[in-house]
């Protein structure tokens, strides 16, 4: 059994940013960087699948610069067998289509059984990569799945749609799963598979080898939303206050509305 | 020269941090405010994250990472909880490290392994009533009868005491020598008849670790845990409290960089005269002094576990990194407290717990002015 699993690194989110001077992106300097957290319920749920069938063969994928390979070496403690990293130092300005072109053209021929993203990404947030892998490979796709299972080519998730409604699917591999939080608990990778991580493969593929499509849109510019003024502050006796608060409650909101 | 972690001891630190931030923090409070050692939490976990022996060859069931690496995983918890990192720094330096460098292969594999995989907890006893800093004064007794040593007299200040089942004892095996020849170290395990615990010490600070009294009333111990040579005890214990000084320096380093990021945090929320205090240049100057201090002692702190991973000599150097760590993380988490003002004195915030805390770095395995008579020493001899 082949098991890919395609992952980002991103800027740790408790950083503070700042937009580019092309005003495009964000300014990379000075970041710390990490796993995109949505990526790493992925790696936990292939790694799991790999335990469970034994004889699986699983590949972390990863697109950025070289440092990237940092986020590569910790999926592969978490108990990934092999890294692939695609050497590209232009991911900010690619569009999602242009990624996922790339991950299908590395993933095409190869067999994979299973194929696990992220449900998007922390930074760019899309949530088109992971499915549009699967419409280029023309292979069934599962999005925002919160519970997984596997059995004997047949895999049972627990999608999560809005409103807290989630609905039962099961599809036939091969087949591809966008992964949302809470799915499983991530491992931490432990001590001596941090050690035994710098011992594994990792391939490196320059983007310009998979990159067969060009990208239909751009980002025109990145910006903060501009500061409103704060809070509302309601005075007054407490009895009309708290009819003002469930009228606003109800006009503004729907927390009264159910 | 070369200031970047590699790939593998930023992973680590990440990992650790991560670990420490989601699991140790939450109830750092409540564990020091009820003196509770939670052995799950503080050891075993800490065992599956094969943090128990990273210095260690596999071979010896550790993870054969380096000295930065542990430097860096006892800064991360201590960064959280001071009591947690001690745990881990006296458990490997002082319990397991002298078995490691003076144990015959034999004791490496009874007692080595299982120290190493977290299966068992280590503590070192070397303090007495009256040999604190002079551990030459040592009154602890060991006598040969056949092929056991027979122990007597008190141990103080152990920490992971009571909780630990493998201990390196110091004891006194040849009154006539001249005092520090007469010394000899070693191995005894919890629940060896005529080994007992006394009091728990009730503490300013680290009160989530225990720190109790060791009782030896003719305790026998078979020949055999003799570690190192007869005699050799003093420089068994000195070479031993080498490595421990780096231990305790990053724990030092993780209250002080702890303390930090809490003023911080404080100063960009707290908001008086309709501006947050970072924004005056009289809080911006005490912060920018505490990260200096903070950074200052990481690079001695990282330096002295460099020397000592390469294989250099490294006694000086770990002197001078737990001198600058732990009188750093004193001054640190005064001014944090500071920073914090009223709240900061209050147990609603860590940092009134991050100064207890950091009060003994200067204290133990080596008070500050111990660390001067080293450093002073190597200088002039």
């Amino acid at each position: 059994m082949k098991i890919l699993v395609c992952i980002k690194q991103v800027p740790d989110m408790e950083s503070k940013f700042k937009v580019n001077a092309a005003g495009t992106w964000y300014d990379t300097a000075d970041l710390a960087w990490r796993m995109n957290e949505y990526d790493e319920y992925g790696v936990e749920q292939a790694v799991r699948v790999k335990e469970q069938v034994g004889d699986a063969d699983l590949t972390v994928l990863c697109i950025g610069p070289e440092k990237v390979k940092e986020t590569i070496k910790k999926a592969l403690a978490m108990g990934c067998d092999r890294g692939v990293h695609v050497l590209d130092d232009n991911l900010s300005s690619r569009e999602p289509y242009e990624i996922a072109s790339m991950i299908a053209e590395f993933a095409t021929d190869k067999g994979f059984d299973l194929i696990f993203t992220g449900m998007q990404s922390q930074d760019r947030g899309s949530a088109q990569v992971g499915v549009l892998v699967a419409e280029i490979l023309s292979m069934v796709s599962v999005s925002t799945i919160v519970e997984f299972s596997y059995d004997n080519g047949v895999a049972n998730v627990k999608r999560e749609l809005e409103g807290g409604v989630k609905a039962l699917v099961q599809v036939k591999t091969p087949a591809l799963f966008t992964c949302q939080l809470g799915l499983n608990t991530p491992r931490y990778p432990t001590l001596p598979n941090i050690m035994k991580a710098k011992k594994k493969e990792l391939t490196s593929i320059p983007s310009t080898d998979l990159l067969k499509t060009e990208g239909r849109q751009h980002t025109e510019k990145m910006y903060f939303p501009e500061k409103t003024g704060g809070g509302l502050v309601l005075e007054g006796d407490v009895a009309d206050l708290v009819n003002e608060v469930v009228r606003i409650l109800k006009e503004k909101t729907g927390v009264l509305a159910r | 020269m070369n200031f970047e972690l590699s790939e593998e001891q930023s992973l680590i630190r990440e990992m650790v941090r991560d670990f420490a931030e989601s699991e140790i923090a939450p109830s750092a409070r409540e564990r020091d405010e009820e003196e509770r050692f939670d052995r799950v939490l503080m050891f075993d976990k800490l065992a599956e994250l094969g943090l128990t022996g990273i210095i260690f060859p596999e071979v010896y069931g550790g993870a054969g990472a380096d000295y930065i690496s542990y430097a860096i995983a006892v800064e991360e918890l201590s960064r959280v909880c001071a009591s947690t990192g001690v745990t881990l720094s006296a458990h490997l330096s002082l319990g397991a490290n002298p078995i490691y460098l003076f144990g015959s292969e034999e004791q490496k594999q009874q007692f080595l392994v299982p120290l190493a995989k977290g299966e068992k907890l280590g503590a070192f006893g070397l303090t007495e009533p009256s040999a604190g800093s002079d551990a030459g004064g040592t009154k602890t007794s060991a006598v040969k009868d056949g092929d056991e040593w027979v122990i007597n007299g008190t141990k103080i200040f152990i920490t992971n005491g009571g909780d630990a089942e493998t201990y390196v004892v110091f004891a006194r095996t040849d009154k006539d020598a001249e005092k520090h020849h007469g010394i000899s170290a070693f191995i005894v395990e919890k629940g060896t008849p005529g080994f007992s615990f006394g009091k728990k010490e009730q503490k300013l600070g680290i009160r989530s670790s225990p720190t109790l009294e060791l009782v030896f009333a003719n305790c026998r111990i078979p020949a055999a845990n003799l570690l190192g040579e007869e005699g050799s005890g003093f420089k068994i214990a000195m070479k031993t409290l080498d490595g421990g000084r780096i231990g305790i320096a990053s724990q030092a380093l993780g209250i002080a960089q702890g303390a930090l990021d809490e003023a911080v945090a404080y100063a960009k929320e707290r908001k008086q005269f309709n501006t947050p205090i970072a924004n005056f240049q009289g809080v911006q100057f005490q912060l920018a002094d505490m990260a200096t201090q903070v950074e200052a002692s990481r690079l001695m702190v990282y330096m002295a576990a460099y020397r000592a991973s390469a294989g250099l000599s490294y006694s000086q150097s770990s002197a001078m990194a737990k001198l600058l760590a732990s009188e750093t993380a004193m001054k640190v988490t005064t001014q944090a407290v500071q920073v914090l003002g009223g709240y900061g004195y209050t147990r609603d915030f860590p940092v009134e717990r991050m100064m207890r805390d950091a009060k003994i770095t200067e204290i133990y395995e080596g008070t500050s002015e111990i660390q001067r008579l080293v450093i002073g020493s190597s200088l002039t001899r």
